[in-house]
């Protein structure tokens, strides 16, 4: 009792704009997506295993959008099932937490390693945000200035000092998000300028799915 | 032609409360899933009720191009697109998606985890799993049986197994395994289905269907099997100067081989897929349709739909894998549709177009499911029957089209159950008792459609209504379809309009129920028995149905009457109480029909019935009387009419016979009734009327006059008990007649002598049932059976001889007769008479001293095998005359003379001389003087009162000795301490012979 029906009526435009948290194990991803979607904090969360992801809503500059957040697991071991699921992403969100300096250190490898899988053209527009997460702790070991460098000298990408316990900047972050995937878009349309169904098409060639 | 019934099969239409225009719908499981328009979200509702509750709504990741559900793990299917790429991916698990706010996993096939240290509990949460293709996918389908995907690429297809892990009771977890690729050249299939292995795909025109088997790992792969870089398969399609028209054509079976499309199978590592074969079942091409004015080949005239279909039954065996409910699916079918017309093929042994469905306007869509296969055209729903229980039924049932059981033939035109206005139907789908349609008014179709819209709106004013209401131009509605008994009495009621007028219609809608009704038992799964009750109450009705109309109506095929009747589990009294009362007004012989007059006769003739009651005996006897008079002697005869009155049936025999019938076998039906009735005057003056040798003829026509029954449940008639005590020599040639005419077999004329003879003192082997063998074995030629009736004679004399039966019943031929006219029984020989003679026994009994010839001259006879005769000996004595004669008439056959002579000489020397004369010659001459001489020397020097009888034989054997020896050699062979004077003369002949000879000789030389 199976049942397919064709497309009659095909969408004229996707406003689904897909996400992805990285980051090493323990930043708090999957509480930055909770408390933004769910608003909700749970501080006895599991590790994540493989990818998940939320679909929010929002409004942004007049826009409807719904971001897909994706969320992953952070830990080496998990690695295999998380990069098959980078490509396709318009937005990266690059997570460290404040108070792990090797977290920190290590968003050059996320970086890389989203780049690569993710089977990114143009590397250097590609629209990246940097959350440095756990504000709310003490014993900070990366210092505001020092992340706000790193950020400047990579590409010169937002960068959202946040707290998934306490809710701080959780909604600017992801609406910056989205406001940035929407002007890389923007700047992309005349490039495209005769394709005028498909205006959200990014410069990838690759159409394979593999 | 199409016939069109304006039935009911649909009850009731909701309105599915979508807030956004539909764009693809899909649905199963009793769950209707539409994706909205702009296509990255999916809604989920309930068909069962009336408001089509909201089940949960969940985003996709991508723009869902394709979608499609799958009952077997509850999964949905979607070709997706997201920043120009396509993924083909699985929701699983989706009914946790009651709340949009839960996450949702997401991972690769064949990446799931199965540690339980890394998962914890296992989450109830919607999982994605994205399958990674090498192309970009097209389409797809699922497999109803399996759960499997196929997914048909722009140059391969490729099949995924489902996979299911039971976590927990309620939590099962789903994967895919790619089991095998499909490479396909030149061709890109629009539209792909599978079912049970059976792989579909079409392009605008053409239709192939392939199979995919598992193979023994042991045999080499067939040539399909491995991927031939053989030039390109010539295509009609191209040519470098013309362009060939291609033409209709359709190949079924093997020889769809050389349609031209090659496929070939790559394994992938799979357990299942590296032992995949593939072979062509079914190939379809149309050509293009350029006289009906379309200017573009697409779309207007391609094909739209196509679909496989399984059917399965109850009847196999249960089979492992995950079947549903463990059943071997019988009969696979494969449907596919153009605008203008719909084919039906079975894909079972042999390959074969079922039905081809000719609508009435163009159509853009159609479903098919077990019992109707439903099309949409612009304006219309329409409902077709399908023939697909025909096939099914016919599948693994020996039984069927036999006189056992009946189906309307697969091939039986297909009609049109219902055309159902609709106006702007876009898209529909089906799914059990649901079909869900989208319709969509735009201003093209309302200027288009103009005076049809009109009438439509006309007589649909409130689904018109609805369409104004809702506002939008488009509707979704979910159409409840009525159930199978509803619609299966609406159609029998109907066909009761046909019946007086156009019976030929009424026979087509009983068929088209019973059809219906044999379906929905075939699809019922488990634990609905009250449905089932039901439907099988239904069935029967329906069989009673088809065989009333069957024995009314004057066709060909009216035998098939029989097997419904039967089918309907009506007694033979209700079908003739049924048949008289529809005739009951009127006394016209015609009234019966040829179908109900078979029915009688075969039941009364072949089958365990009923006894009649009196009443319905006599009712049978007025209607052969009035429908087929020779009958009567037979029907009279069937162990079914017992009751009937014999005065009755006396009666109506005589009328028969005033008309100048046959006369022998009516004749001793009289007979037997007379005895009925015990009026022994008539029955004397019947059985009077023809000679034995005639009423045996009589006989063979009606067995039945002396025994009824068959197998082990022979019973003789009262005439046959009658003719036991008067005249039983008719009697037994009757039966070896029957036999011989093949009309009783061995073992029932046993029994049936064995129950005529059941009082006597021998059960076993009564004198009648005796009488019988000898008789048979006189009259028969069949090498098989005469062994057996020899082994069986040989053994009931020996055991009465053994036993000295003195019973006193005189067996119906003596030995003497037996001699004479059976070829079976030899001559005794001479010595044989003086045993019997000289034996104790001379006292015994006449029958005792007729069964030890009979024996004597059963072994003198060239048939019966002596071997197989010697373990009955042992509980015969051999003390007196008559027990050694038979043991030394067997040791001779078998070539043992000298242990025969021993016999002799201990019990019997009188015979010795006798036997050694018929005996002993050429080669076993020698005999004489190696073996009886020196025994006869050796007794006779004992003294015993047999010595002088010893001492005669001793002469006569000295006597031929000396005849037949030189007289060297005879003297070497006299005993040492003989007596000269004794052997003296002998001597002298001997010698005075030879020289006699000798001299002869040399005179014969000199001449």
């Amino acid at each position: 009792c199976t049942g397919m029906s064709r497309v009659y009526v095909m969408a004229d435009k996707s406003t689904l704009l897909k996400v992805i948290l990285l980051g090493d194990g323990g930043v708090g991803k999957s509480s930055l997506m909770n408390r933004y979607v769910s608003n909700k904090f749970d501080t006895h969360l599991f590790h994540t295993i493989g990818v998940e992801f939320l679909n929010k809503e929002l409004e942004v500059d007049g826009r409807r959008v719904t971001l897909q957040i994706w969320d992953t697991a952070g830990q080496e071991r998990f690695r295999s099932l998380r990069t098959p699921f980078y490509r396709g992403s318009d937005c990266c969100l690059l997570t460290f937490s404040v108070d792990d300096s090797q977290s920190f250190l290590n968003l050059n490898l996320w970086r890389k390693e989203f780049v690569y899988y993710a089977d990114v053209k143009e590397p250097e527009s590609f629209p990246f945000v940097i959350l440095g997460n756990k504000i709310d702790v003490s014993g900070r070991q990366v210092a505001k200035e020092e992340a706000q460098r790193w950020c400047c000298e990579n590409g010169g990408h937002p960068y959202f000092e946040t707290s998934a316990k306490d809710a701080t900047n959780i909604v600017e972050a992801f609406e910056e998000v989205a406001r940035r995937v929407i002007a890389s878009d923007d700047k992309q349309e005349p490039l495209l300028s005769t394709h005028t169904v498909e205006l959200r098409r990014k410069s990838r060639s690759d159409p394979s799915c593999c | 032609m199409v016939h069109v019934y304006n039935c009911h099969p649909f009850a009731s239409q909701h309105i599915v409360p979508t807030d956004q225009e539909p764009g693809l719908v899909c649905c199963g499981g009793d769950a209707l899933f539409v994706v909205s328009a702009a296509g990255c979200k999916v809604e989920a509702y309930r068909m069962q009720g009336e408001d089509c509750p909201l089940i949960c709504r969940f985003s996709t990741m991508g723009t869902v191009h394709r979608i499609l559900y799958s009952q077997i793990g509850d999964y949905l299917v979607t070709i997706e697109e997201k920043n120009g790429s396509t993924y083909l991916r699985a929701y699983t698990n989706w009914r946790y998606q009651a709340s949009e706010r839960t996450r949702v996993g997401v991972r690769l096939l064949g990446h799931f985890l199965r540690v339980p240290s890394l998962c914890g509990a296992p989450k109830e949460q919607m999982e994605i799993i994205e399958m990674p293709l090498s192309e970009p996918p097209q389409c797809m389908a699922c497999c109803a049986l399996t759960g499997d995907l196929l997914v048909g690429c722009t140059r391969s297809l490729v099949v995924f197994g489902l996979k299911r892990q039971e976590l927990g009771e309620r939590l099962v977890v789903l994967d895919f395994e790619m089991l095998v690729v499909l490479h396909i050249h030149n061709w890109s299939p629009s539209d792909v289905a599978l079912c049970a292995g059976y792989v579909a795909l079409q392009t605008e025109l053409e239709v192939l269907v392939v199979k995919l088997e598992r193979m023994e790992k042991r045999h080499p792969p067939p040539e399909d099997c491995t991927p031939i870089p053989s030039p390109e398969p010539q295509s009609p399609h191209e040519s470098d100067d013309f362009f060939m028209f291609p033409k209709h054509l359709e190949l079924l079976g093997a020889e769809s081989k050389d349609c031209g499309v090659s496929v070939t199978l790559e394994g992938t590592g799979a357990e299942l897929g590296s032992s995949m074969a593939l072979t062509y079942v079914l190939y379809r091409r149309f050509a293009p349709d350029f006289f009906r004015g379309c200017s573009s080949v697409h779309s207007a005239h391609s094909l739209h739909t196509l679909y496989t279909l399984s059917m399965l039954t109850c009847s196999l065996p249960l089979c492992a894998g995950n079947c549903e409910g463990g059943r071997e699916p019988v009969c696979v079918f494969c449907f596919f549709s153009l605008p203008g017309a719909g084919y039906m093929y079975s894909l079972h042994n042999p390959v074969q177009l079922l039905s081809t469905y000719q609508y009435p306007e163009k159509t853009h869509e159609a479903a098919l499911c077990d019992q109707f296969l439903y099309v949409i055209t612009r304006n219309a729903l329409q409902c077709f029957s399908v023939r697909c229980s025909a096939v099914a039924a016919r599948a693994g049932d020996p039984y069927i089209d036999t006189t056992m059981k009946a189906c309307p033939p697969a091939t039986m035109e297909v009609c049109a159950l219902r055309i159902q206005l609709f106006i702007g139907l876009r898209s529909l789908c089906h799914d059990g008792n649901h079909i869900v349609l989208i319709t969509a008014v735009d201003s093209e179709s309302k200027v288009e459609t103009g005076s049809t819209t009109r009438r439509t709106i006309c007589r649909k004013t409130s689904r018109s209504k609805q369409v104004c209401e809702s506002g939008y131009g488009w509707n979704l509605y979910v159409i409840t379809t009525v159930p199978t008994l509803q619609l299966y009495t609406e159609m029998v009621e109907y066909s009761r309009r046909y019946e007086q007028t156009l019976s030929h219609n009424s026979l087509h809608l009983l068929s088209e129920a019973h059809l219906l009704v044999r379906s929905s038992l075939l699809s019922l799964r488990g634990g609905e028995e009250g449905d089932r009750a039901q439907l099988q109450n239904a069935f029967r009705e329906s069989c009673a149905q088809l065989g009333d109309c069957f024995s009314r109506l004057d066709r060909r095929d009216c035998h098939l009457a029989l097997p419904y009747y039967k089918m309907s589990g009506l007694s033979v009294t209700e079908v003739i109480q049924r048949n008289v009362a529809r005739s009951g007004d009127s006394t016209s012989v015609t009234d019966y029909g040829k179908g109900f007059l078979f029915f009688l006769k075969h039941s009364l003739y072949e089958e365990t019935m009923e006894d009649l009651s009196e009443e319905t005996a006599n009712t049978v006897l007025d209607i052969f009387s009035q429908a087929e008079p020779a009958q009567l002697p037979h029907v009279v005869t069937s162990p079914f009419m017992v009751k009937a009155d014999p005065a009755c049936v006396l009666e109506h025999l005589e009328q028969l016979e005033v008309s100048g019938a046959p006369a022998v076998t009516l004749t001793l039906c009289k007979s037997a009734q007379a005895l009925r009735l015990g009026n022994m005057q008539q029955y004397c003056q019947q059985m009077e009327q023809h000679s034995e040798m005639l009423q045996v003829f009589g006989f063979i026509e009606e067995p039945k006059l002396l025994f009824q029954g068959r197998g082990s449940s022979v019973t003789p008639t009262l005439f046959a008990q009658h003719l036991q005590h008067t005249q039983v020599g008719l009697l037994v040639a009757a039966m070896v007649a029957l036999h011989e005419n093949s009309k009783v077999k061995l073992e029932e004329a046993d029994l049936f002598f064995q129950e005529l003879c059941k009082d006597c003192v021998d059960r076993q082997s009564p004198y009648l049932l005796v009488d019988f063998w000898e008789a048979l074995l006189v009259a028969s030629s069949q090498d098989s059976i005469i062994q057996e009736l020899l082994f069986r004679l040989a053994s009931v004399y020996i055991n009465r001889i053994t036993r000295r039966d003195c019973t006193g019943i005189t067996a119906l031929k003596t030995a003497e007769d037996l001699i004479n006219s059976c070829f079976h029984y030899g001559q005794p020989y001479p010595w044989v008479s003086i045993l019997t003679h000289l034996s104790h026994c001379s006292v015994a009994p006449d029958n005792h001293q007729e069964d030890l010839h009979k024996l004597q001259s059963l072994l003198c006879g060239p048939t019966l095998d002596i071997s197989s005769v010697l373990p009955l000996l042992e509980q015969l004595p051999d003390t007196d005359g008559a027990g050694v004669s038979v043991y030394v008439l067997c040791a001779t056959r078998l070539g043992q003379l000298e242990s025969s002579l021993e016999r002799l000489l201990e019990h019997c020397p009188e015979a010795v001389i006798p036997y050694a004369h018929h005996q002993l010659h050429s080669h076993m001459l020698t005999l004489w003087w190696q073996k009886l001489f020196p025994e006869l020397c050796k007794r006779a020097r004992v003294p015993s009162e047999k010595g002088s009888v010893l001492l005669t034989a001793l002469k006569e054997t000295v006597k031929v000795v000396a005849m037949e020896l030189s007289p060297l050699e005879f003297l070497e062979l006299l005993p040492d301490d003989g007596s000269a004077h004794f052997f003296l003369p002998h001597l002298l002949e001997c010698s005075l012979r030879h020289s006699q000879s000798h001299l002869t000789t040399h005179i014969m030389e000199s001449c």
